[in-house]
């Protein structure tokens, strides 16, 4: 109680810089820490001498920012990250649609729920990658392998979440529904998803973040184009600058996309009352 | 007496049952189905094949040979990443500004499919134990920052001030509160860094490895040795279904006033 008694008997100017500061703090150590390694990474080479093997295996942030501007200028870059995209979309897009009605079918049935429960823990536990070479043989080296690996990665977090939405709706508000005439699809339709959409972003949040991992993976085993199979090829030719190029796309587009539907959680979480959210 | 002992067995272990049930059936209906569709053993396999592979690998020593390589890597790069996590997560938790330094950055590090490193590590460190060990530290590692950071923040002001009230120890504190609020929340972090140690070590065997776990699914499946691979699909199916849910039930033997949360 001291400290924030004190800032009271400060004069009404020192009193907002104060406050300011408080506010602006965490943002401006968070951006100095990266700004600091930034630099460090930058002066490396200028404070101790790295050996000629080092070398090959060694880029700076400039020579990185430099990829990366010449990659978008040339348009070198759309190709391959067009070809990865449409892995990433149709993959995204068959998991929404098979895992929301699966997830509100587990939700309502518990027959159902028990069958199907060992299979979806087991693939949910499991990493996708085990499944490459099955699906190398199957799909072959083009876009529906990539598009199975970010399907299965994609698909449990939607169910999961969703299936946990549909058994957390109020129960008075299905009885009520039902007392009206309501069938099990006017259930669905006026209960059950509006109570589990948070859920449902919530989890198509995960998947995102599961699906671009997936892209990435698949694109390294087996692919011939994507954004994956540059940084692969680069790699192994020593161009380090354009393995982290590629890394920063995709660290960016996945903050990007994580951001936008957390936007779109806390819109629709809007309307709702006080009541614990979904994990 | 003896007549109402069966429907009260099947009626609490109703759920249980279904699941074998399913399981059973699934695996019938995989077998019957070569009975109408022709069999390639190119394309896929049939269980009781997978089951005299997986008796063959286990006999010949082949899997747990190759189950040993992967899980020493495994080992030292999970170890790394709960202690390196844990001392980091501590420090961010515990003082607010290392919290607002590195927040951002960690962020941006989780966020970021970190897999794609894996050419790069494996170049730079080889394909043995430490190329594979860093791998694995480098993706399981923020699960533990993040967790550990959230656990610390979470510990009630209102227990330390009672414990030093009362006149208890440093190691009171430590003991009493500190350790059982934090550590509910690693555990969590595990649950979760598991499966992606698990990635790490596939990425690292499938890359360039001449043996582990993951070396064996990629060169069965180069041999179209398709039985011998479902074979080691399941067992890391088996091993990853294990882990997570032998921590969650753990979590919640350890820690029941937490169920729910």
């Amino acid at each position: 109680m001291a400290d924030l008694a004190s800032p009271a008997l400060i004069e009404g100017g020192e009193l907002s810089a104060a406050k300011s500061w408080r506010n602006l703090e965490p943002a401006l150590l968070g951006s100095l820490t990266i700004v600091v390694l930034l630099c460090a990474w930058q002066l490396l080479p200028q404070l101790i001498t790295i050996s000629a093997g080092t070398r090959l295996f060694f880029t700076t942030p400039s020579r990185i920012a430099i990829t990366l501007w010449n990659m978008f200028a040339q348009g070198t870059i759309w190709l391959p990250l067009g070809v990865s995209a449409a892995a990433f979309g149709v993959g995204l897009v068959l998991a929404i649609a098979a895992g929301l009605p699966l997830g509100i079918l587990l939700g309502r049935s518990r027959t159902l729920n028990a069958m199907l429960d060992p299979f979806v823990t087991a693939f949910n536990a499991t990493p996708r990658l085990v499944f490459l070479p099955l699906l190398l043989l199957w799909f072959g080296l083009g876009m529906w392998s990539k598009v199975v690996i970010v399907f299965i990665g994609a698909l449990f977090p939607i169910l999961i979440n969703t299936y946990e939405g549909v058994r957390n709706a109020d129960r008075v508000l299905i009885n009520v529904v039902r007392s009206f005439g309501a069938g099990e699809w006017d259930i669905a339709r006026l209960v059950v998803v509006p109570n589990a959409m948070p859920y449902i972003v919530a989890g198509l949040r995960l998947a995102i973040g599961r699906a671009i991992l997936g892209v990435v993976v698949a694109e390294f085993f087996g692919s011939e184009e994507g954004l994956g199979v540059v940084m692969v090829r680069a790699a192994s030719s020593y161009h380090v600058d354009v393995v982290f190029a590629g890394l920063v796309v995709f660290a960016a587009l996945s903050l990007l996309m994580t951001a936008g539907v957390k936007m779109i959680e806390n819109r629709l979480g809007r309307w709702r009352p006080e009541r614990a959210s979904a994990a | 007496m003896a007549e109402q002992v069966a429907p009260a067995f099947l009626a609490r272990n109703r759920n249980l049952l279904l699941g074998c049930l399913s399981v059973a059936l699934f695996f019938a209906a995989w077998q019957a189905v070569f009975l109408f569709v022709p069999f390639d053993p190119l394309f896929i396999s049939k269980p009781n094949l997978i089951a005299l592979a997986l008796l063959d690998l286990i006999s010949s020593g082949d899997l747990a040979h190759d189950l040993a390589v992967s899980a020493v890597p495994f080992f030292y790069g999970f170890a790394a990443a709960v202690l390196g996590g844990v001392v980091i997560g501590m420090a961010m938790g515990w003082r607010p500004r290392v919290g607002y330094a590195l927040d951002p950055l960690m962020t941006m590090f989780y966020a970021s499919p970190l897999v794609a490193l894996a050419p790069l590590v494996v170049i730079f460190f080889g394909v043995g134990v430490a190329g594979k060990a860093i791998l694995i530290f480098l993706l399981s590692v923020f699960p533990f920052i993040f967790n550990t950071a959230a656990g610390v923040r979470s510990v009630d002001r209102l227990l330390i001030n009672v414990v030093r009230s009362l006149g208890g120890t440093e190691k009171d504190l430590y003991l009493k509160v500190l350790i059982p609020s934090v550590l509910p929340y690693i555990i969590a972090g595990a649950r979760i860094a598991i499966g992606r140690a698990l990635v790490g070590v596939l990425v690292a065997e499938f890359f360039a490895a001449s043996e582990g776990i993951g070396y064996a699914i990629a060169r069965f499946g180069d041999l179209f040795a398709l039985d011998r691979m479902f074979a080691c699909i399941l067992v890391i199916m088996a091993i990853a279904v294990v882990l997570t849910e032998g921590i969650r039930w753990a979590e919640r033997a350890a820690f029941p006033w937490r169920l729910g949360q």
